[in-house]
């Protein structure tokens, strides 16, 4: 049971369209893995499925060992598992502070608690500055989020995920929309708050470069089937993967 | 059985005039995507310039062609100078600004027609009774229950077979792609809105016979527009219809079955809808 | 200008003029006043959903009125004691905005805005139908207003000077609780709400009860303003629960500014006041109030107190 997220037969169909099918994988505590597909391959609905969007409708998901299939997002995040979105996904009026704080008020359970400063919390300003810290934002901890430049905007979806401290982070496509720059630091930061932490991380990204640099393991979706698992190596060299991608520019 | 077919001919022929203020509200939301406070207070407009267009020309027809086009030129003006700028707001203002025409339309048509009743005549050949079920029926009903599908009809044939309807029923699935293909949206969006604005008035102007015209007419039956829009689903033409027809039968047997309570039904049926089929009865969840 | 930076300065200069205005005005005036100060109440309490939510209420009018036929109940059945009208007046307000945001708050947008419309409605026909106990579309009048036993002297509300401290008293109250209301914690994942309710739910925050803590204690609030308007006015009637009234938050908080706390207050102030002025050459009251609503709703997105307030602060602090 040293497995920390655990996939069973995972499908998801509207109606008769299958968007995704028979999908197992499971992920052990401190890895870093990468979900990779074509366009429509499906990773989005993947990640709906296990985070709370939406029950799937087949199959199992299990965190830290706790079966966790079909729960509300807001009780998959208080079990331990916490992601961010493709379109950054923010408090936009809010400062990058309060940004972060608002998770911890909810981890704490003071979000009812209708008096009192929240700033004048020791340990929850404390525990929002280490995370700002970690994504270098610490600076503009007073701004407003929605002055902040694109990038910064990205950190601070990470920081917003960050914060709770939670066991998995699923990343859907960190570096979308950013510069060569930005995506350096994106990986860097990824990189470095990987190590050591015993946080699991699950990316999906359509940019191989960041998945190759980034990711220990990674499984590759195609059609809505898990269609090779395995080291960067082994998918670098995988024939029905380079089919898959190949295939895909043919017709693209 | 009399009592029962009288009050589905009494709820048909109301449902028909709902339908027809409630498709131009939803056609304007759905394309807009405001939510007109001010379309029962056109509705209102059109009945007194079908007044006024009447004792001109002493011709109730006349009445039902010109006084509606009068106020397309009031809906103009409103889309043009005032809900143009607030298309990329908040709800909020949207609803704000068009309750603020609600308020100066129909506080102008008191200081010009006076706050009193006035009564329209039908026509002479539609002036008459029939009898139905072994009571006077008036012909007016009956004519409104036929004109309603009518303009249905033909605005149903307008969607679906004219370039113009199929733009519009375009812009009203998403604008962008609207824009994308080159089609003109400002012009379609004023145009939307004069179409809107001369469903509310004929409505209007078919209503003055059957009712006394007063400035707060509008007001009351903004309300029950708004519901039939939310019940049928908003932007949905199919919704109006089957809305407006629910909410008039359901009213007219209202009076048998819930005496004073009657003036709850409205209501009872747009919370009920809402949490079962929280998009309207027409309306596919996003 | 640096005193007027001051977060403080404002709200004490508020609330001393506020204490000595009936020194210097008139009395009919100080009645004006006594009435800005329950709207304005009224309509912060609203706002705690519009500007700090993001869920526009339109049906706010069956929870003033609630308070209001609670407290006229109560007086016609010999209740007389002045804080438990406030308190049952609340907590029945309390109770049906519970109820009524159980079923309200999974919709958003102009969807909220029609079913909160439509349950305030329903509240209104009930309460003009129900002949035996709200009086029908007379409504119910109050005859003995409750007095107050203060320090050994007993203060009756028919003199209107008393009504006005009584009626500042208790907004003063309900508006400093509302004020630490959204500076708490729960207030801060109101405003996160209101900006993204999607990523408050995906930091496990449960929207759907958070909204309707929210819309209740809104309720509560504006029931505290129906009870102190039933004794003002010394009537329940069911026009407090039309959605006509009902509007009149929503025009007060936008003509005031959503974005300020005190914006619904000063609103509620400009309403009036326009009122006052217009009736004095024109019967068409709202002929008038439309047309200046038009340019505020267009010109002043922040409101006509919000837009100064931006001035004055530079950067548009919430």
């Amino acid at each position: 049971m040293s497995d920390v997220l655990r996939i069973e037969n995972l499908g998801h169909s509207y109606g008769k369209f299958k968007v995704i099918e028979d999908i197992s994988l499971s992920i052990g505590k401190g890895e870093m893995s990468a979900l990779i597909g074509p366009n429509g391959a499906g990773k989005t609905t993947f990640y709906n499925a296990i985070s709370g969007h939406f029950p799937p409708t087949k199959g199992k998901v299990f965190l830290n060992g706790e079966e966790i299939t079909g729960l509300t997002s807001h009780k998959v995040v208080d079990k331990g598992m916490c992601r961010s979105f493709q379109i950054t996904n923010i408090f936009s009026e809010l400062t990058v502070l309060e940004n972060v704080i608002a998770p911890l008020i909810i981890q704490r359970g003071k979000h009812f608690k209708i008096y009192g400063n929240i700033f004048k919390d020791k340990q929850i300003v404390d525990s929002a500055m280490q995370t700002l810290e970690q994504v270098g934002l610490s600076d503009r901890a007073d701004q407003v989020v929605a002055n902040l430049a694109y990038g910064d905007k990205r950190l601070v979806e990470m920081a917003i995920v960050l914060a709770r401290k939670p066991s998995v982070v699923l990343l859907d496509e960190p570096t979308a929309g950013m510069n060569p720059e930005e995506t350096e630091n994106m990986i860097a930061l990824i990189k470095k708050l990987a190590t050591g932490s015993g946080t699991t991380f699950f990316i999906t990204e359509h940019d191989m470069k960041v998945v190759f640099s980034l990711a220990e393991k990674i499984y590759v979706l195609h059609q809505g089937h898990l269609l090779a698992q395995g080291s960067p190596e082994q998918i670098r060299s995988n024939e029905q993967v380079q089919e898959a991608y190949l295939g895909r520019k043919v017709h693209a | 059985m009399e009592i029962f077919l009288l009050n589905t001919l009494n709820g048909l022929s109301w449902g028909m005039l709902l339908f027809l203020i409630a498709v131009g509200l939803t056609t304007v939301f759905g394309v807009l995507g405001v939510l007109n406070f001010a379309h029962g207070s056109l509705f209102m407009l059109g009945a007194y310039l079908c007044m006024q267009t009447m004792q001109f020309f002493d011709s109730f027809w006349l009445g039902l062609l010109i006084g509606p086009l009068c106020a397309v030129v009031v809906g103009l003006l409103i889309e043009k100078y005032l809900l143009k700028k607030v298309y990329d707001r908040d709800v909020s203002y949207q609803l704000l600004l068009t309750f603020a025409v609600l308020l100066i339309l129909d506080d102008a048509v008191r200081m010009i027609w006076g706050s009193g009743y006035h009564v329209v005549e039908p026509p002479e050949i539609l002036s008459g009774i029939v009898a139905i079920a072994g009571q006077d029926y008036p012909v007016y009903r009956l004519f409104l229950i036929l004109i309603g599908p009518v303009i249905g009809g033909l605005l149903w044939a307008f969607f679906h077979y004219t370039k113009w309807g199929k733009i519009i029923r375009a812009a009203s699935f998403d604008n962008i792609m609207a824009e994308g293909v080159g089609i003109n949206v400002p012009l379609i969006y004023t145009s939307v809105f004069a179409l809107g604005t001369w469903l509310a008035a004929v409505g209007g102007a078919l209503a003055a016979p059957q009712q006394s015209l007063i400035p707060s007419m509008g007001e009351k039956i903004i309300i029950e527009s708004f519901i039939v829009v939310v019940v049928g689903g908003m932007g949905s033409f199919p919704g109006a219809f089957v809305g407006a027809l629910l909410l008039g039968l359901l009213e007219s047997f209202g009076t048998v079955f819930a005496g004073r309570m009657q003036m709850a039904i409205p209501y009872i049926l747009l919370a009920v809808i809402l949490l079962v089929k929280p998009n309207g009865l027409f309306r596919k969840g996003v | 200008m640096k005193l007027l930076r001051n977060r403080w300065f404002g709200p004490a200069v508020l609330t001393v003029l506020l204490l000595l205005a009936p020194l210097l005005i008139s009395t009919y005036s100080t009645m004006i006043l006594s009435e800005i100060l329950i709207m304005g109440l009224m309509a912060i309490s609203f706002n705690l959903l519009l500007g700090y939510t993001g869920l526009l209420s339109f049906g706010q009018g069956a929870f003033f009125g609630l308070g209001g036929y609670c407290a006229a109940l109560m007086l016609q059945a010999g209740y007389q004691n002045l804080f438990l009208l406030l308190l049952v007046g609340m907590l029945i307000s309390l109770l049906a905005a519970l109820v009524v945001g159980f079923f309200s708050v999974r919709l958003d947008e102009i969807f909220f805005a029609m079913i909160t419309l439509g349950f305030g409605m329903l509240f209104f026909s009930v309460a003009h139908n129900w002949l035996d106990v709200t009086g029908g579309s007379d409504g119910l009048p109050v005859f003995v207003l409750p007095s107050l036993n203060l320090f050994g002297t007993e203060l009756t509300f028919y003199d209107p000077l008393n009504m006005y401290y009584l009626v500042f008293s208790i907004v003063l109250v309900g508006v400093v609780l509302l004020w630490l209301i959204v500076h708490s914690p729960f207030g801060l994942i109101l405003k996160a709400m209101r900006e993204n309710k999607q990523r408050v739910s995906f930091v496990g925050g449960n929207v759907q009860l958070l909204r309707i803590v929210a819309f209740a204690i809104s309720g509560a609030f504006t029931g505290l303003a129906g009870v102190l308007f039933c004794l003002f006015n010394s009537m329940a009637t069911p026009e407090f629960m039309h959605w006509s009234f009902s509007a009149k938050p929503v025009i007060m908080s936008i003509i005031g500014g959503t974005g300020v706390f005190l914006g619904p207050l000063f609103g509620a102030g400009i309403f009036f006041l326009l009122e006052q002025v217009i009736i004095l050459f024109t019967e068409n009251w709202m002929l008038f109030l439309g047309i200046v609503l038009v340019p505020i709703v267009i010109f002043f997105p922040q409101g006509v107190f919000g837009t100064l307030r931006n001035k004055i602060f530079r950067e548009g602090a919430k």
